[in-house]
């Protein structure tokens, strides 16, 4: 099956340039083209799902591919997926074909727009994929492109502030990922060719960990610092407090799909970094910042939720909750353990396909209402009665809310127990504190539901309609999700166990 | 036959399928929905009898049990095993629990038909019920406290969802949004306790944690400062209080009746609420193991005493069964507390039957007292009276689960409650500590007596207080759905189906004490780890039935294992304990009887004696206040909104985008990138139909690409300079 993964990064870039041939204002073949080009996606991506072997703990062998690009440099176009990335890639093809259905209502330069969407998505998988580190920074940059413009021109009333902060934000967290890149290059580099690597896998265990850099006359431990220097670049991705505040603002202004995606898709990057980069590369420098990381969990998980509970906009209450539920993936990481890495790695799909519903539930009700108030900034309510007027809506909405703050039965809860499983041995204080996350979290989403839900039908809300054919069509496989993998997570876990109990072993060993 | 997951399953699946097949269909046709779910718990009803028959007073008996699990999930990797179990334990006490979710929940799908039949979302309200049944029965079968856990977890959101039926009311938004929260509140506790445990000994079913307790595993393991037993008891004893409505979290329980009246009987009454003091039963060698006794007992006592007087001060009838309800769970929770273990299962099960009458008679009577001009239905005991006349059938089954409640002797809630407040008193006369607790279970008692029979005064007797309402209220006749449900719950108040001896332990004995007759004693045993050591051997072969043990025939005898002198002791004091209680109901019902029915004096007799304590009474003795307006408006919402402005308004504005020049420049930057880029990027897709301006768009699009190749190159010879020029 070499090849396969190729195939599935390239076929949106194959939709990207069909869109841009198909003359201008044929918006409805636009539109149907992408839907038809991320189905494809889809398709392929369940053939990668049948092709896994989960009994392998590393990279699948038979579905690796890797040829030179660039062979002064020794890069690699090196593409390979193991369980922490499967998820990942599945969620992402899901989530796209989610978005393109979600994004038939909109009408401002639908080529462009479509087009943009695509290529977020080949550089979105790319970053799952890449086991080059040069291909993943290029992958993870490209990703910037689509999404500034995606912000910039389609989003609300203050597109460029957040378009440019989003952007400004990442790029800072990029480069310093790049210097951390460009120094194990050149630690790595062969005295007599002069090559260094980009091989992610062969960077892998530690090798670093008694390496120090002169700084300034100052004889600084290689590893750690250069562990700080990425996990701030993806810290920034997650987000992780203290550089988190660009979410609010991007959530806020992108348009519904962006947004999907951006919660759904983008946060795991920063995650998925730790796990893929900085976690292998530096098991040594994991286990001794271990602490500091569960309370940063610790702190995004209720920070997050006080921030969110203080909302009036639902989409930036939302938000907030993202940073909140990417918490708990940071304490499960932190504690090292099967129990944990497992549940934060589920948490990372549980939480894409629950908050994307959240999303596209806001943007289904945005597009009625045209505006998001919880509360209108003069007192009044913002929405009221929505339980008798929408009632559709409603029961998807419910399913939402609490797969998201963790019911169990619902897919929120099974990796919040892992977690917390995981986490109590090893922190017990600090898992003490973070179920009180769980406690806000459930007080935030039910507040904001009994005020908009409950009571009889404001007048602004009487001509609303329910949901049409096309938004309950895209909704249901995630309600599917959410319900199938809280009663039965099988699936999902099988993906992962190996080559998350991989990872646990190589940190384990430290 | 032997018994197999296959004889149980049917029990919980059934609803299930209704719950799931209701759900699909509720939406074309509510009355298949309404269909689906009654037959299917009555047919579940009918599978648990047999269980039921076969388990109590079968050949099994005692000490048989089934314990048969399956892997839920399984994470285990080459080096570490890690796996989620769920799975059926089933023993007497399962199948006595069983029989009564089932058996009261069958008569209350039979009543909501009646009740609801006018509601147009009354498929939805089966739906619901269903989904909650199932979960309670999965509560019941539970082997471990994690699938316990994820079950009660389903009963919060079914209760959620019940009590914000009537999705117009505002005021049932918020009386399920605070009933969920508080709840949860003991919840998270309840899981931090599971986790403790799991992390120390690697399971959480309740065999191995009787074991290990019995083995004393957890010996010298500390958690948060204290012994891990207690901990992990006391966080799971938090569940109970908040699942249980006991002090301090009992508030949520009165606003619960928001929900239609049936739900109420069923989750608020009979089955949910009780399933806390189950889980306490159920860990009991754990708050035994951890010294928790002493304060379970003042929990429960001080939340008996406290929400019988609140009930007094109440004019809406179901608030007076609400707080009726906290304060018998109350007495069930001190019944833990003193080692009444049998007798607070006994209280369980007989307050479940009697409060759950209770309640669809108050449904009976709300739904036909109808206020046309309003069109709304009328709860406020003040405008009734006299019904007695009208609604003769109701006034029968609520005057016999009023003496059931009151602990008129020959009733089940004498023989429950009074074993349990024989049990206090005789623990009172042991230690000092207990006096407490004994005097304020007893003072209770009296309450209770007199609160509900001014219920019944109130309601039945006297004169109309609101004439016209009296006179639209139609004469009652026997009707299946409203009656029949009634009749066979008020059946079953009696005592003699809890206790051959009929008024409790050591005092008149009418039927000689014999295995059958006190069937509730003898064949429920209270957990202890060392019955469960001699079978290690089969559980670990994952045997789903153990063998059956000797068959304990005879006599219960409830002073087992004391000397001669503590066995005269206790008898002496439990039949003291006997009589006082009699004397105390009665004197609540004289009392009651007084005020409200002769009218020798009036209730504001009191109210002028201790003006203060009666406003208190009537604002729930402020915790409400106190929780809402000061903990959750003043000081969480004073949090949220400080952090939030802290994030956005101070964080965000001057920290990371910089002082106000900076900013400014940063949005010159980006008004140049909107300029040039952006409106580019909007045209540029343009370029592959339009030939002749392709070139130049190809161009200035790949400024963007530009830009980021300068940027990739300054920086990365920078680092280079810097890590290895020698700076």
């Amino acid at each position: 099956m070499h090849g396969l993964l190729s195939w599935i990064l390239w076929m949106p870039v194959i939709g990207l340039v069909g869109v841009l041939l198909i003359p201008k204002g044929k918006d409805q073949i636009v539109r149907y083209f992408s839907l038809v080009n991320t189905i494809v996606t889809m398709v392929l991506s369940g053939i990668l799902y049948m092709n896994f072997d989960n009994t392998i703990s590393g990279i699948q062998p038979h579905l690796m591919e890797r040829v030179p690009w660039i062979e002064q440099f020794n890069i690699f176009y090196y593409l390979g997926v193991d369980g922490l990335s499967l998820p990942m890639i599945l969620l992402t093809s899901l989530l796209f074909f989610i978005c393109i259905l979600s994004s038939w209502t909109i009408t401002k330069s639908v080529r462009a727009y479509f087009a943009l969407f695509l290529m977020l998505q080949a550089s979105v998988n790319g970053v799952f994929m890449s086991l080059d580190f040069f291909l993943f920074y290029v992958f993870w940059e490209v990703m910037l492109i689509p999404m500034f413009f995606l912000i910039g021109i389609w989003g609300g009333e203050n597109k460029e502030y957040a378009a440019v902060k989003f952007f400004l934000y990442t790029f800072f967290g990029s480069i310093l990922m790049l210097v951390g890149m460009v120094a194990l290059y050149y630690v790595t580099s062969d005295p007599t060719t002069g090559l260094g690597s980009f091989d992610l896998i062969g960077l892998k265990g530690g090798q670093f960990r008694h390496l120090t850099v002169p700084i300034f006359g100052y004889e600084l431990p290689f590893n750690h610092l250069f562990f700080i220097f990425m996990f701030i670049g993806f810290a920034i991705k997650v987000p992780v407090f203290p550089f988190h505040t660009w979410l609010p603002h991007a959530h806020v202004q992108a348009p519904t799909a962006v947004s999907v995606i951006l919660a759904g898709v983008l946060l795991k990057m920063g995650t998925y970094g730790f796990l893929r980069i900085s976690f292998p590369i530096f098991p040594e420098s994991t286990v001794y910042f271990a602490t500091a990381i569960a309370v940063l969990g610790l702190i995004n998980v209720i920070y997050g939720a006080l921030c969110a509970m203080a909302q009036n906009d639902m989409k930036k209450l939302i938000a907030y909750s993202s940073v909140s539920h990417m918490g708990f993936v940071m304490l499960g990481m932190s504690a090292m353990t099967i129990q944990g890495m497992n549940g934060a790695v589920l948490q990372m799909f549980n939480h894409g396909t629950s908050t994307a519903m959240m999303f596209l539930l806001v943007g289904i009700l945005y597009e009625r209402s045209h505006h998001r108030w919880i509360v209108r900034p003069d007192g009044t309510k913002g929405f009221g009665g929505l339980y008798t007027q929408l009632p559709k809506y409603t029961v998807v909405f419910i399913i939402a809310m609490f797969a998201s703050m963790g019911l169990p039965g619902l897919s929120g809860f099974i990796s919040e127990a892992l977690i917390f499983i995981g986490m109590y041995k090893v922190y017990t204080t600090i898992t003490v504190l973070a179920v009180i996350g769980l406690l806000i979290g459930a007080a935030y989403l039910l507040w904001m539901f009994k005020r908009m839900f409950y009571g009889e039908v404001i007048d602004s809300v009487k001509g609303y309609t329910d949901m049409n054919g096309r938004e309950i069509f895209y909704m249901l496989p995630l309600c599917v999700a959410v319900i199938l993998f809280g009663i039965y997570p099988t699936p999902v876990l099988d993906m992962m166990k190996a080559s998350v109990g991989d990872l646990v072993r190589l940190l384990g060993s430290f | 036959m032997d018994y197999t997951i296959t004889s149980i399953a049917p029990i919980i699946l059934l609803p299930f399928f209704a719950f799931v097949i209701g759900a699909f269909v509720v939406s074309k046709s509510q009355k298949l929905a309404v269909g689906i779910s009654t037959a299917a718990i009555i047919g579940s009803f009918l599978f648990s009898l047999r269980v039921f028959f076969d388990f109590v007073f079968g050949k099994y008996a005692t000490n048989y049990y089934i314990h048969k699990y399956f892997t839920w999930f399984d994470i285990s990797s080459e080096t570490q095993e890690f796996v989620v179990n769920m799975g059926i334990y089933f023993d007497n006490m399962s199948a006595v629990m069983m029989l009564m979710v089932t058996g009261v929940g069958s008569l209350i799908h039979v009543f909501s038909i009646f009740y609801m039949k006018e509601d147009k979302r009354v498929g939805h309200f089966f739906v619901y019920m269903s989904l909650f049944i199932s979960a309670m029965i999965g509560l019941v079968l539970s082997d471990n406290l994690f699938s316990l856990f994820v079950f009660w977890e389903i009963m919060g959101f079914c209760s959620y969802s019940l009590i914000g039926f009537y999705v117009k009311a505002e005021g049932a938004g918020v009386a399920s949004l605070k009933a969920f929260m508080t709840t949860r509140m003991g919840d998270v506790f309840f899981l931090l306790g599971i986790l403790s445990i799991w992390t120390t000994i690697g399971s959480v079913t309740y065999v191995d944690i009787y074991k290990a307790i019995h083995l004393g595993e957890f010996n010298g393991i500390t958690a948060l400062g204290m012994p891990l037993v207690t901990f992990a008891g006391l966080a799971i004893f938090m569940g109970t209080v908040g699942k249980s409505a006991q002090f301090p979290l009992q508030v949520w329980l009165p606003d619960a009746m928001w929900g239609p009246t049936p739900c109420s009987a069923l989750i608020h009454a009979a089955t949910m609420v009780s399933a806390g003091v189950y889980l306490s039963l159920r860990i009991y060698p754990l708050l035994d193991a951890g010294g928790l006794t002493t304060i379970v007992a003042y929990v429960g006592a001080i939340t008996a005493f406290g929400a019988a007087t609140m009930a007094l001060v109440q004019t809406d009838i179901k608030a007076v069964m609400a707080y009726s309800t906290i304060s018998q769970l109350g007495y069930m929770v001190l019944g833990i507390g003193v080692g009444a273990w049998n007798a607070a299962f006994m209280h369980l099960i007989a307050h479940a039957i009697f409060k759950a009458a209770l309640f669809l008679s108050c449904g009976s009577i709300i739904h036909e007292l109808h206020d046309h001009h309003t069109h709304s239905h009328v709860q406020e005991m003040t405008r009734m009276g006299g019904l007695r006349k009208k609604m003769p059938i109701t006034f029968m089954v609520m005057l016999f689960c009023t003496f059931a409640i009151s602990g008129v002797p020959f009733f089940s809630g004498f023989v429950s409650k009074d074993r349990i407040l024989g049990d206090a008193l005789l623990r009172a006369t042991e230690s000092g500590t207990f006096i407490p607790v004994a005097i304020l279970g007893f003072s209770a008692a009296f309450l209770t007596a007199f609160y509900m029979f001014r219920m019944m005064f109130l309601t039945f007797f006297g004169e109309p207080k609101d004439k016209d309402l009296y006179h639209h209220t139609h004469q009652e006749h026997l009707s299946i759905t409203r009656n029949v449900p009634l009749i066979i719950l008020a059946t079953f108040t009696l005592g003699i189906f809890f206790s051959g001896s009929l008024t409790g332990q050591g005092f008149v004995k009418v039927f000689p004490k014999d295995h059958g007759y006190e069937w509730f004693q003898t064949l429920i045993e209270k957990p202890d780890g060392k019955n469960y050591l001699e079978h290690k051997k089969q559980l670990f072969a994952f045997e789903d039935v153990k063998p059956e043990l000797e068959l304990r025939h005879g006599h219960y005898d409830p002073n087992h294992g004391m000397d001669e002198h503590q066995a005269h002791h206790s008898h002496a004091v439990h039949g003291w304990g006997a009589i006082m209680s009699i004397i105390i109901a009665f004197s609540g019902i004289f009392l009651s009887y007084s005020v409200y029915y002769k009218k020798r004096f009036s209730p504001d007799f009191f109210v002028n004696r201790v003006p203060g304590y009666y406003k208190a009474l009537r604002n729930k003795y402020y915790f409400d206040y106190f929780y809402i307006d000061i903990l959750i408006q003043k000081v969480l919402f004073g949090l949220n909104n400080l952090i939030a402005f802290f994030d956005m308004g101070i964080y965000d504005r001057y920290v990371v985008d910089g002082w106000e020049k900076v900013n400014k420049v940063c949005f010159k930057i980006a008004k140049r990138f909107d300029d040039s880029v952006i409106d580019l990027g909007v045209d540029f897709t343009g370029f592959t139909v339009k030939g002749g301006s392709s070139l130049l768009k190809v161009v200035q699009s790949g400024k963007v690409q530009l830009y980021f190749i300068i940027a990739i190159v300054v920086v990365a010879g920078y680092i280079a300079t810097l890590l290895y020029g020698g700076i």
